[in-house]
């Protein structure tokens, strides 16, 4: 158990994946069971690293580290995605799905794993106590704001990928039934009118924790790449929640095309921030308070 | 066994011969029965009777009372006061294992017209339950319904043969339609004319939970028979312009000789419409829009006739690839319902065979024990055992022949001789 690593399930999901994209040509029940059994083992296997790392850590995996926390959306998305897959067997979900579980998983290797000490910097315990609630609130909340972004991202490329078979008049090929329009439209919609307000909710609670830190001499700038990064990507997502809901005559593609360019601009922007400030890359000027915090940590303890 | 299926289909009869022979109410075929009932008492009788074929299965005991084709025939003619040579040579005859796979074939829609499609198999229990209802069914016809039933299921599972649409209407509701919506009772149908596709179109809508339906056709009084049909509304014609910004699906039929809806006009429908999909089913020959108009709006989607018959052809292709799977569990069926059958026929011979020899058995053995007062039961266990070995050796070659000839067909002369040759009554 203690020697389950990434390449584990990351083995999992490529299989998984693999075995997905035979849906393109012969849909067979034996790749289907195939699939889901590679998918849950890949699940079983980052669930047992996942609590591992807590244990490592002494802390619950989003707080732990940045590695940590994408872990974990990665693993969400692998619970929805084996949930779905189960109940409806010709829903490709898994195609368009898992490769952004894998480049989740990837892009983890890539940030830093060091445990975030921003949460255990006070050595009152009632204090620090209440610091990690705080950081916790603050992580769930993206984490799960993110998790939408995901979601919406891949209704999206559903909704365009069946307009296209409808406007094409293609018959709908076994493994690759996609829902109706109306209903991707309908759950994107969900999915964008709830992960905006989590991730700005979000956000807010991460801008309060920040403050409240800098009154406690901890060297935070909001001024960092990877703030700044954040609060330009929540100002483009206002931006775009806005208009959906106040658009008055737009098609459910075109929604569909401006949640794709939205939130796909939204995941590679936030990935690549957190890879390029990970302490597994030689970019120094992109080092941030994620990870210079943690060095300074004993020095800034009074 | 003795089992016949007399019958035309749309493969050997016109529609008008089809619609001479059909029972068209469950009273005509009470009546039916009644007057089979009549004519053949010892007889068991299943009437099959749909727009595609008419069907009289028939089964008895002894062959000597099986009805001849003839004889059903003229059934037929006096039932429907009809001409016998008005369709006598439409009619075809199977009897044996023939009839059992026939009906096989006839449950799994192998035979249909639309292959694979579903109707069949609850019309087929329909017309079980219906005899069983008028106490015109026996042990063979009991068995062979419940059989087919069993197999149609079998076939269904194992086989892609019902899988894809293959009708125009239902490719259109099916696999584009319920594409588009979610559902369709928040959704308002306009129908424009009021052919036979627009009925059948509605049908299948109807099916999808559709509630407010508006039917325009230059026609009032057609319009008015479909949509009272179908618990819809007619509109006048002059108002096809407000309710095609009011629809949601729009399938139209007309007979008109160019399009009725070009793009400058539908342009300006789509200008007052909220910006949700507008589902439009062509179903026009020669088209009622004009095929441009399906480029107006990401949100139209415009099907016609060649697009969707593209679709259907795809799909019955797809299902003609299973029609030999189909056969092979049909034929595999079938061998497996006669076998049974004929081992039920020869099963009350081997048991009187059995009994005869070991009631003599047991009657000489009781003799033999009472005059052997010195032996002790373990020996009178080991010598009753090594009779019954001896008879099971005898036994085994003729039984061994029965179950062979069964395998073939009814081994009537084989039980005939083993009735005559080791005196077993009936």
């Amino acid at each position: 158990m203690a020697n389950v690593s990434v390449v584990c399930f990351l083995a999992s999901y490529v299989v998984a994946f693999g075995l997905e994209l035979t849906r393109l040509f012969r849909w067979m029940s034996i790749s289907r069971a195939a699939m889901l059994l590679a998918g849950l083992a890949g699940l079983v296997a980052h669930t047992i690293y996942l609590l591992n790392r807590a244990s490592q850590t002494g802390m619950p995996p989003l707080l732990s580290s940045t590695h940590d926390w994408m872990l974990v959306l990665a693993w969400l998305a692998i619970v929805f995605y084996l949930f779905l897959s189960a109940v409806d067997r010709d829903l490709p979900v898994g195609l368009l799905l898992l490769p952004l579980v894998l480049v989740l998983i990837g892009s983890a290797y890539w940030v830093s794993y060091l445990p975030n000490s921003v949460v255990s910097l006070n050595e009152d315990v009632v204090q620090e106590r209440a610091i990690q609630n705080w950081a916790m609130i603050h992580v769930s909340l993206l984490v799960f704001g993110i998790a939408g972004v995901l979601l919406a991202f891949v209704l999206s490329l559903m909704y365009v990928w069946q307009h296209y078979r409808l406007k094409h008049k293609r018959t709908i090929r076994d493994g690759l039934a996609l829902p109706s329009l109306e209903k991707l439209a309908r759950l994107n919609w969900w999915a964008v009118i709830v992960s905006v307000p989590l991730l700005t909710l979000g956000m807010g609670v991460g801008v309060g924790l920040g403050l409240y830190l800098q009154k406690e001499a901890v060297e935070i700038s909001f001024a960092d790449p990877v703030i700044v990064g954040h609060g330009m990507i929540w100002l483009a997502l206002m931006g775009f929640f806005i208009w959906l809901c106040l658009k008055r005559r737009s098609t459910g593609k075109h929604v569909a095309w401006m949640t794709i360019w939205s939130f796909g601009f939204l995941l590679v922007t936030l990935i690549g921030l957190q890879v390029l400030s990970g302490e597994n890359l030689p970019f120094e000027s992109w080092k941030t308070w994620h990870t210079e915090v943690q060095r300074t940590v004993p020095a800034m303890r009074v | 066994m003795n089992l016949q299926v007399v019958y035309c289909n749309h493969q050997t009869a016109t529609l008008d011969v089809r619609e001479k022979l059909a029972f068209s109410s469950e009273d005509q075929l009470i009546r039916a029965y009644d007057d089979l009932r009549a004519r053949f008492p010892k007889t068991e009788a299943v009437v099959l009777s749909t727009c595609n074929r008419v069907e009289l299965y028939t089964s008895q005991e002894s062959p000597d009372e099986a009805p001849t084709q003839q004889q059903i025939a003229q059934f037929f003619a006096e039932f429907h006061k009809i001409r016998l040579d008005d369709f006598v040579d439409d009619l075809l005859e199977r009897t044996g294992p023939d009839a059992v796979r026939h009906l096989f074939e006839v449950v799994s829609s192998i035979d249909s017209m639309v292959l694979g499609e579903p109707q069949i198999v609850s019309q087929v229990k329909e017309a079980y339950d219906l005899a069983l209802k008028n106490e015109s069914c026996g042990p063979l016809t009991n068995a062979l319904f419940q059989g087919a039933l069993r197999v149609s299921a079998r076939v269904r599972t194992e086989t892609k043969l019902a899988e894809g649409r293959v009708s125009i209407a239902s490719v259109a509701v099916g696999e584009f339609g319920k594409s588009i919506f979610d559902r369709f009772d928040d959704k308002t149908v306009l129908v424009i004319g009021a052919g036979e596709m627009a009925e059948e179109t509605l049908r299948y809508l109807k099916d999808e939970g559709v509630r407010k339906i508006i039917v325009i056709n230059r026609s009032p009084r057609r319009a008015e028979q479909l949509a009272s049909a179908f618990g819809g509304t007619s509109q006048p014609y002059e108002e096809l312009d407000r309710w095609m910004v009011a629809a949601d699906v729009i399938v139209s039929t007309t007979g008109a000789d160019r399009p009725i809806v070009d793009v400058p006009r539908f342009s300006k429908i789509i200008e007052q419409k909220e910006a949700q999909p507008i589902f439009i089913l062509d179903l026009g020959a020669p088209r009622d829009f004009e095929p441009a108009v399906g480029d107006i709006d990401d949100n139209v989607f415009l099907y016609d006739i060649d697009s969707l018959e593209q679709t259907c052809e795809q799909n019955r292709a797809k299902r003609s690839r299973e029609v030999e799977r189909a056969r092979r569990l049909v034929e595999d069926e079938t061998e497996k319902f006669m076998h049974d059958v004929y081992h039920q026929a020869t099963g009350p011979i081997v048991k009187r065979l059995r009994e005869e020899w070991h009631d003599i058995k047991d009657r000489e053995l009781e003799l033999l024990f009472n005059k052997l007062h010195h032996i002790d039961g373990e020996d009178k266990r080991m010598i009753e055992q090594s009779i019954d070995r001896v008879i099971n050796k005898l036994l085994h070659p003729p039984l061994k022949a029965l179950k062979q000839e069964a395998r073939q067909g009814p081994p009537h002369g084989l039980i005939d001789a083993l009735k005559r040759l080791f005196h077993l009554g009936d």
